[in-house]
């Protein structure tokens, strides 16, 4: 698809803007807005034929949209007996992600606005550099040309990580690029790693029924989240059915050629499913780019460095989102491209704040914002921590969505909050009243003198509150 | 459909309306070779066969296949009839069934006799097979779904053989003789229609029944526009392949539909490569 205005200069005088973006991800597409709005001529180039990059149509959209179906499978099942409901065994992948288009397509006209509103000119094909100014852009249609500009943004996303000794096929082993392309649930599916993405869809498979197994190197999944979550998530994962394998190295995979595929670890462990999923990290998406011609090169973790105001070693090229490295957050990567796209301009913006949280969307649901217990340890010996179960919960009682905590993790004062984390259906919105809490500074009392809505989870801050306080109190009258 | 199409012959012009009296009422059958339905049967009997000999016989010709899926996806065997692709119907019913479905399509269904045409029955086997090879590379490339679209270039042509075997029956049947040229010019003109129709009374997967109907217009595919995309573009791969003389590489590369499949040059040049591994794969699989 290209747009009336876009032409082909061939070896003629390039055209010129303001900005250029590469990449039309959360993080692309944030920057050529603020540079648009800023008055600046910008041109965004895609390499799909859509916009929006891995994120709206391979990863985080796609798998949500999975979730959402995959949770309203499980409350069918829990309430099968008053429905009489059966699912049915072969179900279609294409009907659990069916308002897939939908939300897709609202996505897709949302940005095309956005995009036609702000007068960004949209460049249909494959950028590589020619030198720190000039773009070369390869076409599916008509010829090549080359773009012209002054300021450079990366954002090119990231692309799925496959170790040598899985033979990723797309067909009977799939990587989280090609997974959500499977037409039908597969019976059993082994999912390798332990980060966030194969944590998500080991547990939304498992929750659609099938017997999925996790294999990871690392003992817990998700090693980065505070324990008591991951205990949360391994217990919920198993008592689905779901078997949790850690400490194994994987050595071999393989297809039979028929029926199965075959996982081998180097303890003898062999696994046996119809399909698997290999989530072993993802790379800087820069293939195509031709980087060093700009001056460009990847640091040791296959990244582009950048500095704190996400310029590149080059001075006028910025990088933002994914192909920076972590956090690796859609979230994180919208704002960073926002920010990219000012200081690229010379348009003054305060300093981000780090306080980024993080969301996992699993089933059960996981945030976390601030330091985990583990952290707040290191960093300040002496904690105090208060945990509320949701099934102390009067909301958790009546949704029977009991399989929930928040922790809250203060100083030894048992004062100043440090962290908040959350387990259970909700996380992702509920730990942001902790981060607020954690950007005002304010006392744990806060939970406590505030008055939130009831029955809510949200009261599951007053009681973790509580729980700190009496611990603080308990510790005074000691004196 | 042609039935106007004024270069026919007065004999293949009188024998429309009783094809089309067939499609209407639903009584075309999907022939077999009868060679391959000689397989089965030999392979089923043979206690020394390999179960993967007999997958590789039904994944590589479209009317075992076609008939397998139709077997597996009825309500005998599949209630809720949403097996989309041969691997999910292998792995679900598991090889021993599979094998019975197989059998019993060999013995029950019609064989193909279509004297004079061998050659073409032949090339219209081989390019459906090496279609469907060529999709699934192209799905994986484009990171689709592989297994079903390999089912649906397989099954693409699938009204070819319907077509001819049903014309030379009329044909035969009404004392019309109908000219090589004109039978081809039937099937050609018919081939679609009739393989939406049959794709369609055997409830096969929607993205099937699209990928045949939609073939040469995929824009338009209501749910599997990527796929039939696939399908036609790996039928050009195909073509290509097979009658290099007839589309010749300065044409492929310049297909409007490897545009539209968002292919550029160096990932169509990758798949170029692949020729001779899907040329040894098809052998493998029509041997």
């Amino acid at each position: 698809m290209t747009t009336n205005n876009e032409n082909s200069a061939g070896g003629s005088t390039p055209r010129e803007f303001d900005l250029i973006v590469i990449g039309s991800g959360p993080s692309g597409q944030k920057a050529a807005v603020q540079a648009a709005k800023a008055k600046k001529t910008v041109a965004l180039v895609e390499r799909d034929r859509v916009l929006g990059g891995a994120c709206v149509h391979r990863g985080t959209i796609p798998s949500k949209t999975l979730r959402e179906n995959a949770l309203r499978v499980r409350h069918m099942r829990q309430n099968a007996e008053l429905s009489n409901f059966v699912l049915a065994e072969d179900i279609e992948m294409a009907t659990l992600i069916d308002r897939l288009d939908d939300v897709l397509a609202a996505h897709d006209a949302y940005m095309q606005r956005q995009i036609e509103r702000n007068g960004i000119e949209r460049v249909h094909g494959r950028a590589s550099f020619v030198d720190n100014e000039h773009l070369s852009i390869e076409k599916v249609r008509g010829e090549p040309e080359i773009l012209k500009a002054k300021k450079i943004i990366i954002a090119t996303g990231s692309l799925p990580r496959t170790p040598d000794n899985i033979p990723v096929d797309h067909e009977h082993i799939f990587d989280s690029d090609s997974i959500l392309s499977m037409l039908y649930l597969p019976r059993s599916l082994t999912v390798l790693g332990g980060g966030v993405i194969a944590s998500e869809y080991a547990s939304i498979f498992q929750a659609l029924g099938v017997k999925v197994t996790m294999i990871d190197r690392y003992p817990r999944p998700l090693g980065f989240l505070d324990a008591d979550l991951t205990d949360k998530f391994v217990h919920n994962f198993e008592s689905s059915g779901g078997t949790w394998m850690g400490n194994k190295n994987v050595t071999r995979v393989e297809w039979d050629g028929l029926t199965y595929v075959i996982t081998e670890c180097d303890d003898g462990t062999v696994v046996k499913s119809e399909k698997l999923l290999c989530a072993a990290g993802r790379l800087a998406n820069v293939n195509d780019l031709k980087i060093e011609n700009a001056g460009l090169t990847l640091n040791e973790r296959g990244l582009i460095p950048v500095n704190d105001e996400l310029c590149t070693d080059v001075s006028n090229i910025y990088a933002s989102g994914d192909v920076i490295g972590p956090p690796s957050l859609a979230s994180a990567s919208m704002e960073q491209g926002r920010r990219a796209s000012c200081n690229a301009l010379g348009i003054t913006v305060g300093d981000m704040n780090q306080l980024i949280p993080s969301g996992i969307y699993g089933i059960p649901e996981l945030s976390s914002v601030g330091l985990n217990e583990q952290q707040a340890k290191e960093k300040y010996g002496d904690i105090i921590v208060g945990k509320a179960l949701f099934e102390e919960i009067a909301r958790g009682q009546i949704s029977g969505l009991q399989d929930g905590m928040l922790k809250l993790v203060c100083d030894g004062e048992g004062r100043k909050v440090l962290g908040v984390m959350v387990v259970g259906e909700g996380a992702t919105e509920l730990v942001h009243i902790g981060q607020m809490a954690l950007l005002a500074n304010a006392d744990v009392d806060i939970f406590v003198e505030s008055i939130f809505n009831f029955p809510t989870f949200a009261e599951a801050y007053r009681v973790a509150a509580l729980a700190v306080i009496g611990q603080r109190s308990a510790a005074s009258n000691a004196f | 459909m042609s039935s106007s199409n004024s270069s026919l012959s007065a004999n293949a012009t009188a024998i429309t309306p009783h094809l089309e009296n067939l499609l209407k009422s639903g009584e075309l059958s999907v022939p077999m070779l009868p060679e391959v339905a000689g397989r089965v049967v030999g392979l089923s009997q043979d206690p020394d066969s390999d179960a993967s000999q007999l997958s590789q016989l039904i994944q590589g010709d479209q009317s075992l296949a076609g008939h397998v899926m139709r077997i597996a996806n009825s309500a005998a065997y599949s209630p809720n009839g949403s097996m989309v692709s041969l691997q999910q119907a292998i792995t679900r019913l598991g090889m021993n069934l599979i094998s019975d479905i197989a059998l019993a399509a060999s013995i029950s269904t019609k064989m193909f006799d279509a004297p004079g045409f061998e050659d073409h029955v032949s090339h219209t086997w081989q390019h459906a097979l090496t279609t469907a090879l060529w999709s699934k590379e192209i799905a994986r490339v484009c990171r689709r779904n592989v297994e079903a679209t390999f089912l649906c270039g397989l099954l693409h042509s699938i009204g070819r053989p319907v077509v001819l075997q049903a014309i030379i029956e009329i044909s035969r049947d009404k004392g019309l003789p109908l000219s090589h040229e004109d039978a081809l010019a039937l099937e050609d003109s018919y081939q679609r229609e009739v393989g939406a129709s049959v794709a369609e009374k055997w409830d096969m997967p929607k993205i099937v029944c699209e990928a045949i109907r939609f073939f040469d217009d995929y824009e338009n595919a209501p749910i599997a526009r990527d796929q039939t995309c696939m399908v036609n573009g790996g039928a050009q791969f195909a073509r290509h392949m097979l009658m290099p003389e007839a589309l010749d590489l300065e044409t492929l590369i310049r297909l409007p539909v490897l545009a539209d499949l968002n292919l550029y040059q160096d990932e169509v040049s990758r798949l170029l490569e692949m020729k001779e591994a899907i040329a040894s794969t098809r052998e493998a699989m029509s041997a």
